[in-house]
């Protein structure tokens, strides 16, 4: 008896994320947390590991599904011999996950007047009288093959140079191709889908032709049809035809009030009796699309809480210039560059900079590091470690750069642990995965978990729960070189620091000017929770313990 | 001696739709200068249509009243008429008016030009007027031009007793044997004057049914209700009229073609009216005419040349004044800046005649030419006290509604008064009102008016004043 168990989608650290590699075919044999399939998050991509070693039995999704935990995935068959815990787990696991039935019992009772003749016919449904000459954008396409659609159903969305609108389904039946597209551009007459009309009563015996097509038996068509939004597009009478018989139900002031606005009226739900639009429908209408996202905002921060009004950029043809070359986006920068973003315009940013002298420091950290190589602990001391226990005793120090801003904010939520981000480049991109606990362990520790974490990092196997919990974040550049520069808040935290490049300078000790090693650091702050004075203070106290470690015992 | 004035907006013509543009325009804060050949404001409507036409209407009326009083017990003398005297009053009417139009344009400092306004740019019209050239440098225009009536050519027009709509309102005669040539509103109207005046009033017309436009039932009752008073040839045409000096003999052909010349004393011919599109130069601003005459506009009434604008009869049918002032409304609105467009759901068409005939909306005819899911429901004046009491019984009010919801479509009235009443009907459909809303209305009683309620309760199924086809069948 084999043992078929359920791949389930653990904590991915998101609500939904993207499939977008799949690593197995059915009937391959896995290892136990082998990557079954890779999913992108917001933060990287991870992948998903098989539960117990065995053979992929089914698999559910594809390319492009987005998944969420909880999801099934597919279904393993447990490896002979291998006994788990879960050998209870029920058989019917494959259930619901095959394709509905295409079945559908015709009623022997249907009435005997129902033309048998009618079965079905394939119509063409086509833009109607739009109000407007010319070819209009399709924005929108609202169906897909396979839908069944009621009369008056919303097709594709049209938008002309006054308002947008849907256009309707001039019968009911099931789309059999789409023969538009977004972006495409229709006018009067262009054909938007087949659908396939079931004119006489009971056609669906001659049916399973199509079996994509066949409806879910058990689900009623009225629950599957969203109500209806779209009304017919309405006939503007030209001057001095006077035969005008619109199907808004609205009175002419209320036209003129849309008018003004460049409301489409047929995409107005009427509130007043029997549908009647009134007034208040209309102006909620133009608040409820004022406040809508609009698609090609260019920037995530357009919606919500007022989004930045500025002016789109002109296209620019830089192959005039000299020769060029297009080269995509990594999917870590298209994924953090809205994130970026928003950090840099929601945030109001001030960047205080400061010098640490770290001549002691280096002298007791290169110490150090002949000692563990004597003991050949595997790892070397790097400064950054040093700088994370300091941050940690800062952080300590001044609770709030430990905080986030509540959701309202109205309140500022203070943490009582310290878990730190560290940058890392990796050639994707830009991640920062996250050291927990940072105030409760030795620098040893967080030696060897840094190099473990940075190496998972530049391999690309972070998983999402590595880059989450952060309370503060340290960009070091300082490998590299530079003397300062401006890190952007890693938000909802409210402090990073960035780290330059260490230089020797003369410094004056009262007598004469000495060789300091004097380290550039730069640090970030939200303004709204963290004033001046104190990010100064925060910065001076960084300095100063990384000055003198024996401050990091006081 | 030359004149040149700048204007914001430069009407041309003073019609219905012209003056009401210049007025609306100059309400909004634009400057306006109103350009019309006629002498006083008004346009054709005024001066030689609606309005005199309604003051002799009265007068036959009153003669055909009397008349009829005879036969509930009140019996008048042979009454004497004086054309002079009402001539004159119907003079007095249109100076009431027209005199009204031209204290109300002074008040809006709307500057008035008389003289024939043409287009010399898109920019500029010259106006030929008694006292020399005027030149009007405009940013926008509003060509209100309107239309003329249709001659035919085989007629002699020149004779004077070839009249149209203007020589019959002058009233010079009242001839013994008349025919009117066209079985349309205008035709009728007039031909209802004259023969309460005294004329004997033939009607020739070349569809099967008089006043075409509106539905067969309701013309029915109107020809039948006249048939004693005019001698009505339908589906027959005038092929050649012979001009001697004791009368035009006139040679007929078709279904109800009497055999060879018949004599009559006078001729009006009211075959319809053309738009004046191609009178105002209008190619030297770029506007584009069409072969008839029609300018073609958009929703906000711009012709292809931005800045100019056109309403009223040269932009389309219906011809009809109150139509050219709603599109003389947005026109003005529009060039103020305010982002009107003209959309009506209904224009109503009335027939002045005796009985009236009234109609708005979709006509039963047109329902059907556009696959319309509709429900007609009509109250016969048989049924109605007050149209008893007045002795007027032929009438009958019909309401057309969309069979699924009720909506109201459309109407149409037969019957006296008829043209006051078809307002509740526009109101009706412009507000999207369905039956129950007309239904549920009270209407008063008795009224002829309330016919219109008594129909939505047709199709309510709640009629108590008819049988009613849609009770709850008892079962025995």
């Amino acid at each position: 008896m084999s043992d078929i168990q359920q791949i389930l989608v653990p904590d991915v650290g998101g609500d939904e994320v993207e499939v977008i590699e799949i690593c197995f075919s059915v009937g391959d044999t896995l290892e136990a947390d082998e990557g079954i399939v890779t999913v992108e998050t917001d933060k990287a991509s991870m992948d998903i590991p098989a539960p117990m070693a065995g053979e992929l039995v089914s698999l559910d999704v594809n390319v492009g599904d987005k998944i969420k935990e909880g999801d099934v995935i597919g279904t393993l068959r447990q490896a002979q011999g291998e006994t788990t815990d879960s050998a209870a787990a029920p058989e019917e696991a494959p259930k619901a996950e095959t394709p509905p039935s295409v079945e559908i019992s015709a009623p022997v009772e249907t009435p005997a007047s129902a033309p048998a003749a009618g079965g079905s016919e394939v119509v063409d449904v086509i833009v109607p009288d739009i109000g407007d000459d010319g070819q209009v954008d399709v924005i929108d396409v609202l169906v897909s093959v396979g839908d069944e659609i009621a009369e008056e159903d919303g097709l594709i969305t049209l938008e002309t140079d006054k308002a947008t609108m849907d256009v309707p389904s001039s019968h009911a039946g099931i789309v059999k191709e789409v023969l538009v597209a977004v972006g495409d551009k229709v006018g009067q007459g262009s054909l938007v889908i087949k659908l396939e009309t079931n004119s006489g009563a009971p056609a669906a015996i001659e049916q399973p032709a199509a079996p994509v097509a066949a409806p879910a038996p058990e689900a009623p068509v009225a629950s599957q049809v969203p109500v209806a939004k779209a009304a017919p597009v309405p006939h503007h009478p030209h001057a001095g035809d006077f035969k005008a018989v619109g199907k808004v139900y609205s009175s002419p002031s209320i036209r003129r009030l849309a008018r003004e606005f460049g409301v489409d009226l047929t995409l107005v739900k009427g509130s007043g009796r029997k549908g009647r639009v009134l007034k208040e429908d209309v102006q909620s209408y133009v608040k409820y699309e004022l406040s809508r996202p609009k698609a090609n905002a260019g920037s995530s921060v357009a919606s919500g809480e007022g989004g930045l009004q500025v002016v789109a950029g002109k296209s620019i043809d830089f192959s005039k210039f000299g020769e060029i070359e297009t080269k995509e986006l990594t999917r870590i920068q298209k994924i953090s560059g809205p994130f970026l973003h928003r950090s840099w315009v929601t945030i109001p940013h001030v960047t205080q900079f400061d010098e640490a002298d770290i001549t002691d420091l280096e002298a007791f950290r290169k110490e150090q590091n002949v000692i563990a190589e004597k003991q050949k602990l595997g790892f070397k001391i790097t400064p950054l470690v040093f700088i994370m226990k300091a941050v940690a005793d800062a952080l300590r120090t001044y609770p709030v750069f430990n905080s986030s801003l509540s959701e309202d904010g109205e309140s500022l939520i203070l943490k009582k642990y310290i878990h730190v981000g560290v940058a890392v480049d990796t050639p994707n991109g830009l991640v920062v995965p996250v050291v927990r606990d940072v105030d409760k362990k030795g620098i040893y520790e967080l030696s060897k978990e840094l190099l473990e974490i940075s190496k998972k990092a530049r391999d690309g196997k972070l998983k999402a729960t590595d880059m989450q919990g952060g309370c503060f974040t340290i960009s070091s550049l300082g490998g590299i070189g530079g003397t300062a520069f401006t890190p952007i808040v890693n938000s909802p935290e409210v402090g990073i620091l960035g780290v330059s490049k260490s230089e020797m300078k003369p410094k004056w000790n009262g007598k004469d000017f000495e060789p300091r090693l004097m380290l550039p650091l730069s640090m970030s702050y939200d303004h709204r929770v963290i004033d001046g004075a104190l990010a100064a203070r925060f910065t001076v106290h960084l300095a100063q313990v990384l000055s003198d470690l024996r401050k990091l015992i006081l | 001696m030359s004149n040149e004035i700048k204007t914001q907006v430069v009407v041309l013509g003073a019609g219905p739709g012209g003056y009401s543009a210049a007025f609306r325009a100059a309400d909004l804060g634009l400057d306006v200068v109103l350009v019309e050949s006629r002498e006083t404001l008004g346009g054709v409507c005024l001066n030689v249509g609606c309005i005199p036409s309604k003051a002799l209407l009265h007068v036959a009326k009153v003669i055909d009243d009397a008349a009829e009083m005879a036969s509930h017990g009140v019996t008048f003398g042979k009454p004497e008429i004086d054309l002079d005297k009402i001539r004159s009053w119907k003079e007095s009417v249109i100076g009431q008016l027209t005199g009204g139009l031209g204290g109300m344009s002074k008040a809006r400092k709307v500057k008035t030009v008389t003289g024939y306004g043409k287009f010399t740019s898109d920019k500029s019209i010259e106006v030929e007027g008694a006292d020399g050239k005027t030149t009007i440098t405009f940013d926008n225009a509003i060509i209100a031009a309107g239309s003329s009536v249709i001659d035919l050519p085989f007629i002699p027009n020149d004779d004077p007793r070839v009249i149209d709509s203007t020589g019959a309102l002058e009233l010079k005669d009242v001839p013994e044997e008349m025919l009117v040539l066209g079985g349309g509103i205008i035709g009728l109207e007039m031909g209802t004057v004259y023969n309460a005046l005294g004329s004997n009033v033939s009607v020739v017309e070349f569809a099967d049914q008089l006043v075409p436009a509106a539905d067969k039932d309701i013309v029915q009752i109107y020809t039948k209700y006249n048939k004693k008073k005019f001698n009505m040839m339908l589906s027959t045409k005038v092929v050649a009229v012979d001009a001697k000096d004791d009368g035009l003999y006139v040679t007929f052909e078709g279904k109800n073609a009497p055999e060879g010349q018949v004599r009559y004393d006078k001729i009006l011919v009211a075959v319809g009216r053309k738009p004046n599109g191609h009178l105002v130069a209008a190619d030297k601003a770029g506007v584009n005419v069409d072969e008839r005459g029609f300018i073609n506009v958009s929703k906000e009434l711009r012709t292809n040349v931005p800045h100019i604008f056109a309403i009223g009869d040269v932009v389309g049918q219906p011809m009809l004044a109150h139509k050219a002032v709603h599109e003389a409304h947005v026109a003005a609105e529009v060039i103020s800046g305010k982002k009107h467009e003209f959309d009506p759901r209904c224009i109503p068409s009335i027939a002045y005649t005796d009985p009236e005939m009234a109609w708005v909306g979709v006509t039963e005819r047109e329902a059907k030419e556009q696959g319309l899911n509709i429900e007609v429901a009509n109250f016969p004046w048989a049924a109605s006290g007050r149209a008893i009491a007045s002795a007027r019984t032929e009438g009958k009010t019909k309401m057309i509604f969309e069979k699924e919801t009720g909506r109201v479509l459309g109407g149409a009235i037969v019957g006296i008064n008829a043209g006051e009443m078809l307002g509740e009907i526009c109101l009706a459909v412009e507000m999207g009102a369905d039956a129950e809303d007309v239904g549920l209305t009270i209407h008063a009683h008795p009224t002829l008016n309330e016919s219109i309620g008594l129909a939505a309760e047709i199709f309510e199924g709640s009629i108590t004043d008819l049988p009613n086809a849609k009770a709850v069948k008892k079962k025995k």
